[in-house]
């Protein structure tokens, strides 16, 4: 079995010595977020996400299903996370590793749970007909901080995404390919947003968007989920040493200030491509045609 | 529109590539040569591991015959005795695909044939190989090609182009050529005849081999090899930039 | 070597004029990674990148900066200690590659009662003394010939910075390789490095600060691909930032 790359004494050393001296590695402050860069494929509903060196693609997809017998007015939504050998020679198909299960459990809470898509409107016939939606989500490069990569790629992947126009009659239901009508926004009610803090000295450091090597240092970690208007969907503590509850709070109100910045920048991105894609205002018109 | 390559855009892998074409996006990466399980482990050479995961949902049984075909063929391109007892692990990861295959699935009952994706996906790992710098013996190009009922032969049609004649298109041939010109894969789809085969192949050896010396015919298409070279020049080219920088 | 680059793919046949010619036509042609030779007169490419030759040497090889490193004789690496079985420290040399073995009695002046202790995940800079494919690579911290470390042996405090193949090869040949960055930083700091051809740097500056600043500027060459004048303004600026 190929066995995991562990971080050698020296540099265990020397990234605490570091974080004791204010220093990171990479000269950013405690509660900065590397570069972030988000841009989406010629199709609706893919993310490609770049959050420094770690890189994720979430691709949103739709078909049409029988909704679940015991939730005959809701669509069916799903997020599944399966790591390939492309990111670390660790990852194996069909074998998921600690880091998968929590990512994909958190995926779970704050974007299911948290009630961030309105399922009830991808249902087409209660009890027959419904959309089934799923987030695909590909790991593509490692380096720390994929839970609050995956999360916002997964976001603005379904912010993106379009799904196809439907027309009911009785019983009988008319999907209608992209050529035919326009597709339609999925309805989101809200943006969560996940932060993730890695913590050193008992919460005596906090780091937001800790590398990989960082991460192989930490104590523990934290992950708190919000959306911009400061509504707390999930906070997660794995492990590790245990923290100040007062630290935790301040966690929160550093969280909302990158939350509110991380959700403009997709809001951002979004309408670029938007613009990008109405060339010459031709969408907008047929839209409007469209309209009833 | 003309393909296009990025060789190692990511940084985990010892290897990547980036390759779209013809409306397919395909992310490749190659690890190794690494610790093979014992399971896996043959005594005089590496072994090869391919990887192919679809855009969306988890990788089938098309997968699955995906990967052994482009397994088997990198296993004669790879010089696997040079690392025994290793593994070289090939991912390769659809990122998009056309408009009018992603569409299947939505009710439309048309099923697209898994041979359209090969091209691409061949080709990216080719790429990745030469990132990786794992020997190989040789350097593979791929294409796609067509044969209408009316015996007319299409070199690397579009998807689009598929669709519409779904009903005119009677063989799909995928080719793979090695750059002494040797056949290395050929899988093909449909009802066709030897001869038809035969002219396709011609077709396909023009559109991913150099022409030969003092035969130039076309200059605008650029052919598979040549594609593949342009990429690697560019790559070597930004990695020796110290030595002629002032 | 060549000044106009000849860029290969694997496959390609180079034609005899590009080979080198030696004067002394007893002294065999030599050839490095990359190329391989099929009797009886074809000579290939295995590896793409740029072909280079030495004709006083009467070497060709394939210049490449990408992929794994593999140990080869001679090599000066940084290896991380796994684990120390009955007479010998297991070393990795690149993740997820099999482990290399240093003996514990290949550092200089050891007996079993002095050898270092080495803790696991502990560095040492080392020789590859065999690289065969069919054995377990084995380096060592003494020169065979001396028996003495000559620079060698366990690394204590710094930080290891990765680097790619090419820049270590860059660094460790000497002024051919056209670094100057280290030079220029050492006029005004202090610092010691070691260069692992398995693309990682040591660097230990004393403190915090110096290291990184090292590191980050090495790292910074290496992915610009830096001339001498580019590595004259990085070094400019990390001496005023400090």
């Amino acid at each position: 079995m190929p066995r995991a790359a562990e971080i050698s004494v020296n540099e265990r050393e020397f990234i605490l010595q570091g974080l004791k001296e204010n220093i990171r590695l990479d000269g950013r402050p405690f509660d900065a977020f590397r570069s972030l860069e988000l841009n989406f494929g010629d199709e609706h509903g893919v993310a490609d996400v770049q959050l420094g060196k770690t890189r994720v693609i979430a691709r949103v997809s739709a078909e049409v299903t029988a909704p679940f017998v015991d939730r005959k007015f809701d669509g069916i939504f799903n997020i599944s996370t399966e790591f390939s050998p492309m990111a670390s020679p660790a990852f194996e198909i069909g074998r998921p590793t600690e880091a998968e299960n929590i990512l994909s459990r958190i995926l779970e809470k704050a974007i299911r749970r948290s009630g961030a898509l309105d399922t009830e409107s991808l249902c087409i016939i209660a009890g027959l007909k419904c959309f089934s939606l799923r987030a695909d989500l590909h790991v593509l490069d490692h380096d720390g901080g994929l839970i609050d990569a995956s999360c916002i790629a997964v976001i603005a992947a379904l912010q993106h995404f379009r799904r196809p126009d439907v027309a009911v009659e009785g019983e009988n239901a008319t999907i209608f390919s992209i050529r035919e009508r326009e597709p339609i926004p999925l309805s989101i009610l809200h943006h969560p947003i996940c932060v993730t803090f890695s913590y050193y000295n008992a919460g005596g450091i906090m780091l937001v968007d800790a590398n990989l090597a960082e991460e192989q240092v930490r104590e523990g970690e934290v992950v708190i989920t919000m959306n911009r208007h400061g509504e707390v969907c999930q906070i997660a503590k794995y492990g590790g040493v245990s923290v100040d509850a007062l630290a935790l709070l301040n966690c929160t109100s550093v969280a909302l200030e990158k939350v509110k910045d991380i959700t403009k920048f997709i809001q951002r991105r979004l309408e670029e491509d938007a613009k990008k894609r109405d060339v010459g205002g031709l969408i907008a018109e047929l839209s409007a045609e469209n309209a009833r | 529109m003309a393909p296009q390559a990025l060789l190692s855009p990511l940084h985990q892998a010892d290897g990547s590539a980036t390759y779209s074409a013809n409306g397919y996006s395909v992310i490749g990466a190659v690890n190794g040569p690494v610790e093979v399980s014992r399971r896996d482990e043959l005594p005089e050479e590496a072994a090869i591991e391919v990887n192919v995961r679809p855009a969306a949902g988890v990788g089938g049984p098309r997968e699955r015959h995906l990967e052994s075909l482009i397994q088997s063929t990198l296993r004669h391109i790879i010089l696997t005795r040079a690392h025994p007892r290793t593994l070289i692990q090939v991912t390769l990861q659809v990122t998009s695909l056309p408009e009018e295959e992603s569409s299947v699935g939505d009710g439309s009952g048309f099923s697209f044939s898994s041979l359209p994706v090969l091209p691409p996906l061949l080709t990216t790992a080719t790429l990745a190989l030469l990132s990786a710098s794992i020997p190989l013996s040789t350097t593979l190009s791929a294409t796609l090609v067509a044969i209408t009922a009316a015996g007319k032969i299409k070199c690397a049609p579009t998807a689009a182009e598929l669709v519409r004649a779904s009903a005119k298109v009677s063989s799909l041939h995928v080719f793979a050529f090695s750059v002494g010109r040797a056949l290395l894969l050929a899988e093909s789809e449909g009802d066709f005849e030897f001869g038809a085969w035969e002219s396709a192949c011609e077709v396909a050896e023009d559109a991913c081999c150099k022409s030969v010396e003092g035969m130039e015919v076309d200059g605008e298409v650029e052919n598979g090899q040549e594609f593949l070279r342009g990429v690697v020049e560019g790559k070597v080219g930004r990695e020796m930039r110290w030595r002629t920088a002032a | 070597m060549t000044s106009a680059q000849t860029i290969v793919l694997p496959g390609d046949t180079i034609a005899p004029n590009a080979l080198p010619t030696s004067a002394n036509p007893n002294k065999p042609l030599t050839l490095g990674p990359g190329l391989r030779h099929i009797p009886p007169q074809t000579i290939t490419t295995t590896i793409a990148g740029a072909l280079s030759t030495d004709s006083k040497k009467n070497a060709a090889w394939i210049e490449y900066n990408s992929g794994r490193y593999t140990p080869s004789t001679s090599d000066l690496v940084i290896a991380t200690v796994t684990n120390s079985v009955s007479e010998a420290y297991s070393c990795t040399l690149t993740p997820y590659t099999p482990t290399v073995t240093l003996p514990h009695l290949a550092f200089e002046s050891a007996t079993r009662k002095t050898r270092p202790q080495l803790a696991n995940h502990a560095l040492v800079y080392a020789r590859v003394v065999s690289a065969s494919r069919d054995t377990a690579p084995e380096i060592t911290c003494i020169d065979p010939s001396t028996g003495k470390s000559e620079g060698l042996g366990p690394l204590k405090g710094g930080m290891v910075f990765p680097i790619s193949m090419g820049m270590a090869r860059r660094l460790l040949s000497g002024r051919k390789g056209g670094v100057n960055v280290l030079e220029g930083l050492s006029e005004r700091l202090a610092f010691e490095v070691a260069v692992g051809r398995n693309g990682m740097l040591w660097v230990d500056g004393g403190n915090v600060r110096t290291t990184l600043a090292v590191g980050r500027a090495v790292q910074e060459v290496d992915t610009e691909a830096l001339g001498d004048k580019g590595q004259s303004k990085v070094v400019d600026r990390v001496l005023r930032g400090l």
